[in-house]
C-alpha cells in the first residue's frame, strides 16, 4: 500500500493521484484518439480511465506510473472499441498475414510521396495492433519494455511487432501513392 | 552476426534497444553490407516521417478540468464511506491480524478523526440539503425553552440551545440529522438571509480539531467542549462565521461540574 499517497482518513489523496497521473493526459489522449479514430470517444476514455486509475490507485506501487496508466487507458479503448464495431466482424489479427512489402526498390516511391496526409491516412488503416505501437513508439517514445507492459505481450514480440507495423505503413504509403498515380 | 540476423535488428538498433554486445555485432555487420545500411536508413527516414509529420493529438484543457472535476465528484462520493470499512478494502491485513489492527486503530481513533474532513463534509452536505429540500427545521421557534425540549424523547442526550437573538443570530429553529449515522441535533440560527446549522452531538470517542474547512463557499468547523462535540456550518462570510462561533463558544456553559 503505498501510505504517502493516503490522508489520514484512509483516502486516497486527489493531488497526490494528479500529481502522478495528470503529465500523462496528453500521451493518453494520444493513444485514445488514434485507436478510437474521434474525439468524443477518445475523451470519454481517457476520463474512464483515469476514474479507473484512481480507485486502482491502491494497487500501484510506484515505479513506472506512465506504463501502469497507458495500460488502463488501452484496456478501456479496446473495451470501448468491441462496443462500438460489435456490428462489424471483427477480423482476428495475426501478425504474419500483415507482412511487410519488399525492400529497396519500394523506397524511391515512398521517398517521392509521403507527407503528413499520406502518413496519417496509412497510419489509419493499419490495424489497431499495429497502430498502437507505433504510437506507442514513434509518437509517445515508450521503450519497448514499457510497451510490453501496457500491451501485454513479450519485449521480442514487441520488436517484431514494431518492425511489422512500420514495414506495413511503409507498404500502405506506397499503396496510397499508387492509387493517387492512377487517378 | 549473418545478414538475417542483422536485418532483423535494425529497427531496435535505430531504436537504442539492443544490448552493447549485439550493438557491436550488428555495427561490424552493417560496415560492410550496403543492403543493410539503405534498409537502416529507411528506417530512419520512415520514423523521422512518423514523428514529424504524424499529428500528436493533444488534450483539450477541457478534458483536464472534467477529469479534475469528475476526480473531485468520485473523492467526495467514497469519502462517505465510514473510515473503519476502508480496513476491509484493498487492505493486507486479514484475519486475526485485521482484527489486532482494528483494536489499534479504535484506541488511536480520537487521535485519527482530527484530521478527517470527511464529517466536515458530510456536514456541508446536511447543511445544504436542509437548505435545498425545505427540511430545514422540524421545530420552528425563536424560544430556546421549546426548541431543547423537543429534542427529549428523539435523542438519548440534550443538547445546550443558546438563543443569540440580541447578537444578530437569531435562533430560529431545531432539526433532528444524521451525522456518521447517527442521530444528532442540529439547531438552526440565522444572520439576514443566511442560515447556520449547528450539529450537537455526544464526544464518545472523538473529539474535534477546531479548524476551519472550506467547501465550495461553506465554511464548517467542529470543536469540542464539556463532553460534546458542536460543528458549525454556514456560507456566511468567515469572518461572521468565526464571530458566531466564538459567541456560541462563549455562551455554552460547562455542564458536567467539576470539569
Amino acid at each position: 500500500m503505498t501510505e504517502q499517497h493516503r490522508d489520514a482518513g484512509g483516502n486516497l489523496s486527489q493531488p497526490d493521484f494528479e500529481q502522478v497521473f495528470l503529465p500523462h493526459l496528453d500521451a493518453a489522449y494520444n493513444l485514445a484518439r488514434w485507436l478510437l479514430r474521434n474525439d468524443h470517444d477518445a475523451e470519454d476514455a481517457v476520463q474512464e480511465a483515469y476514474m479507473r486509475a484512481y480507485k486502482a490507485f491502491s494497487h500501484f506501487r510506484g515505479g513506472n506510473g506512465k506504463a501502469w496508466f497507458m495500460t488502463i487507458l488501452r484496456n478501456v479503448c479496446y473495451t470501448m472499441i468491441k462496443k462500438l464495431r460489435s456490428h462489424e466482424t471483427p477480423e482476428p489479427f495475426d501478425e504474419e498475414i500483415h507482412q511487410p512489402v519488399g525492400e529497396s526498390e519500394m523506397q524511391e516511391a515512398f521517398r517521392q510521396k509521403a507527407n503528413a496526409e499520406s502518413l496519417h491516412g496509412a497510419l489509419e488503416k493499419l490495424p489497431d495492433e499495429f497502430r498502437e505501437v507505433i504510437v506507442l513508439h514513434d509518437l509517445e517514445g515508450l521503450a519497448y519494455k514499457e510497451i510490453a507492459s501496457v500491451v501485454g505481450i513479450p519485449i521480442g514480440t514487441v520488436m517484431s511487432r514494431l518492425a511489422r507495423a512500420r514495414g506495413r505503413l511503409r507498404a500502405e504509403i506506397i499503396a496510397a501513392n499508387a492509387k493517387e498515380s492512377f487517378s | 552476426m549473418n545478414h538475417d540476423e542483422a536485418a532483423k535488428l535494425l529497427g531496435p538498433y535505430r531504436d537504442g534497444e539492443l544490448d552493447l554486445a549485439t550493438c557491436l555485432k550488428l555495427e561490424e555487420h552493417l560496415a560492410g553490407c550496403p543492403s543493410c545500411q539503405q534498409k537502416l536508413a529507411g528506417e530512419q527516414e520512415l520514423v523521422g516521417l512518423i514523428q514529424s509529420e504524424t499529428p500528436r493529438f493533444k488534450a483539450s484543457p477541457f478534458l483536464k478540468t472534467r477529469i479534475q472535476a469528475a476526480l473531485r465528484e468520485e473523492k467526495s462520493s467514497s469519502t462517505t464511506i465510514p473510515w473503519w470499512k476502508h480496513l476491509s478494502l484493498g487492505s493486507t491485513f486479514s484475519g486475526l491480524a485485521g482484527a489486532a489492527a482494528v483494536l489499534v486503530l479504535l484506541a488511536v481513533g480520537s487521535f485519527w478523526t482530527q484530521g478527517i474532513p470527511e464529517l466536515d463534509q458530510e456536514a456541508v452536505a446536511n447543511h445544504v440539503r436542509s437548505l435545498q429540500v425545505n427540511h430545514l427545521m422540524d421545530v420552528a421557534s425563536t424560544d430556546q425553552h421549546t426548541v431543547k425540549p423537543w429534542f427529549a424523547g428523539k435523542l438519548d442526550y440534550s443538547p445546550q440551545v443558546v438563543d443569540l437573538g440580541p447578537s444578530g443570530y437569531p435562533l430560529i429553529g431545531g432539526r433532528l440529522d444524521v451525522l456518521e449515522h447517527r442521530n444528532v441535533a442540529a439547531i438552526i440560527y440565522q444572520r439576514r438571509k443566511h442560515y447556520i446549522n449547528l450539529f450537537i452531538w455526544p464526544a464518545d470517542a472523538e473529539s474535534l480539531h477546531g479548524r476551519l474547512y472550506n467547501q465550495n463557499g461553506y465554511h464548517a468547523l467542529g470543536w469540542t467542549k464539556s463532553g460534546m462535540n458542536y460543528l458549525a456550518v454556514s456560507e456566511l462570510g468567515e469572518k461572521e462565521f468565526r464571530e458566531f462561533v466564538q459567541m456560541i463558544q462563549d455562551q455554552t456553559v460547562d455542564s458536567r461540574p467539576g470539569e
